[in-house]
């Protein structure tokens, strides 16, 4: 009886050790747990966690909030490369060709990040200042030359600046691309403008004739119909003495006339920047789907 | 003994995973604070946090349904449909499906696709599940109607869940208020101006009805004076013109009308109704 009795105390005091050993431990594997950060979500390794999840979803504003985070406590260039990345993506093209900077020196990624760098100036669409800075020759990646060249090259297409020698501006580009692109080179050299003036004088002589001169042969023939027309009934009214009528048609015809005029030298402009638009849509497609001629970086 | 100590075991590990799942808890309440202080943005930044690190998948219906209320109230719509969309797929019972269901309809209204948001009715009318919220159905695609201006089918729609439903004499008000376009132009034929004075621009009616006067006696006067080109050429230039104009304006007016009509009882949707809204 004794026996068990003593049995049960030294069990329960057992049992007691035990318990108070595992609330002793208990503390330390929670602060174990802390310290590796496993259950704060916003601890710099679960920040870069999530940020490379929402970076692969596509979700680039909030993955570049997640990796500037990151980077306030860590240094790490592939994170650093992401973030501006990032920022390329949502273009954030200042801020990205920026950060893609501060990958340029003691990093493995330089030459990719000076690639993007280059990439970044392109797309904020000053094409004077990216061909200043591709001539600079300071920050050109070893690895990329000719892809930074072969951009300087296609921004001749994109501002009104002279075109370099067709070979020259040629010879960077793959040879399966170098027949368009001297057809644009052509199209660019020698786009067909019509003049305002030209047509306005042409209109003045003829109505009409200036919005044939721009290529609106109908409208032309119309406005030369309607303003004739306006003219012979202003004649035969006046004629017949129905002064008002006379007035009327006189007025109508003036306006015709003057109208043709006006719509005549407008029509010129239209046709230029319909001329210009259409090229610049047609050349910005084919290097989009070429990805002007770049290559796909993403880590 | 044996089995104090793997009750201990168990209520040490218990501890930790309820410390985890409190944690998941926590994300959620701060992620619910964001959206009710309608920072959507940040809303959806956290609920996708708690997404990622939600390994047990307790969150997966809720994190998604709020994120597509986020992006819905960010006019996101496509977003907002699509996480609607992963919503469902980890709904666990049939009014979190149902709930579900009714927001991608009730986006796709906003997002003007009426025909899909029309379809998913349909299709989830013939569910038997939902056979108890018939009515519920019937009013968002009530909803559907309004917004694209059918408002008779919309009356129709909300008069099947009660006869005298507000929304259901609003849309019969409003269908009742519009004018015909085809009365509009026809009246314009027959009397050049009577369609812009039945749409209530009876200035604008009487101009057109006088200048058409005006050519037509220049025309025939120029016809009796045997003056036969001027009568075809004035005809033609100005008479036809102004009695083109009038039809065309007859047309423009009712359709103007017709617009201004919908558009009051949309805002009157949008600020005065109190029911549910889209």
């Amino acid at each position: 009886m004794i026996q068990s009795t003593f049995q049960k105390i030294f069990a329960l005091r057992t049992y007691s050790n035990i318990l108070w050993i595992l609330f002793l431990i208990i503390p330390f594997v929670k602060g174990y747990c802390q310290s590796t950060n496993s259950n704060n979500y916003f601890s710099p390794d679960n920040r870069l966690q999530f940020a490379n999840y929402l970076y692969k979803d596509k979700d680039y504003l909030r993955a570049a909030n997640e990796f500037k985070e990151y980077l306030k406590f860590n240094s790490n260039d592939t994170v650093q490369f992401r973030l501006s990345n990032s920022l390329f993506k949502i273009g954030r093209f200042t801020e990205a060709s920026d950060n893609f900077k501060g990958l340029f020196f003691g990093s493995k990624l330089s030459e990719e990040a000076r690639l993007m760098f280059f990439e970044s100036n392109f797309f904020q669409s000053d094409f004077n200042s990216f061909r200043n800075l591709a001539d600079q020759d300071v920050y050109l990646p070893q690895k990329y030359m000719k892809d930074i060249e072969r951009l300087k090259f296609a921004t001749y297409f994109f501002d009104n600046t002279t075109l370099p020698d067709e070979n020259i501006l040629l010879e960077p580009f793959p040879v399966s691309a170098q027949s368009q692109i001297a057809k644009f080179y052509i199209q660019k050299k020698f786009q067909l403008h019509k003049s305002p003036a030209t047509a306005a004088i042409l209109s003045a002589l003829i109505p009409g004739a200036g919005k044939i001169y721009t290529g609106e042969i109908g409208d032309g023939i119309t406005a030369l119909v309607a303003t004739a027309l306006s003219a012979y009934l202003a004649y035969t009214n006046f004629k017949a003495d129905h002064q008002f009528r006379g007035w009327l048609f006189t007025g109508l015809t003036a306006f015709f006339y003057g109208g043709n005029i006006y719509g005549s030298a407008a029509s010129a402009q239209i046709y230029n920047a319909r001329i210009r638009f259409d090229f610049d849509k047609e050349v910005k497609f084919y290097f989009e789907q070429r990805n002007y001629f770049l290559p796909q970086i993403d880590l | 003994m044996k089995v104090r100590l793997v009750t201990i075991l168990l209520l040490f590990l218990s501890i930790n995973i309820v410390e985890g799942q409190d944690n998941l808890s926590v994300q959620l309440n701060y992620a619910n604070g964001l959206f009710r202080s309608e920072q959507y943005y940040d809303a959806v930044t956290e609920y996708k946090r708690l997404l990622f690190f939600d390994s047990t998948k307790t969150y997966q219906y809720e994190a998604n349904l709020k994120i597509g209320e986020s992006y819905k109230a960010g006019a996101k719509f496509d977003d907002a449909i699509k996480y609607f969309s992963f919503a469902e797929l980890n709904a666990s019972n049939d009014d979190e499906v149902f709930k579900t269901k009714t927001e991608i309809i009730r986006t796709n209204i906003l997002r003007r696709t009426t025909e899909r948001a029309l379809q998913l009715c349909d299709d989830l009318e013939k569910d038997e599940r939902f056979n108890t919220k018939i009515d519920t159905i019937n009013y968002w695609r009530g909803w559907a109607f309004m917004l694209s201006d059918d408002w008779k089918s919309a009356a129709k729609s909300f008069a099947k869940i009660n006869p005298n439903h507000e929304l259901k004499l609003l849309a019969e008000r409003t269908d009742k208020a519009k004018v015909s376009v085809t009365f509009a132009k026809v009246i314009s034929y027959i009397l050049p101006g009577a369609g812009s004075i039945y749409t209530g621009k009876i200035l604008s009616g009487f101009l057109s009805l006088g200048w058409n006067a005006l050519s037509g006696y220049w025309t025939i006067n120029s016809f009796i004076e045997k003056r036969a080109f001027d009568g075809i050429v004035v005809g033609e230039l100005l008479w036809l013109r102004f009695y083109r104009g009038a039809i065309q304006n007859a047309e423009d007016s009712a359709i103007e009308k017709n617009l201004e009509i919908s558009n009051k009882s949309l805002r009157f949707l949008q600020n005065e109704y109190k029911g549910t809204k889209l």
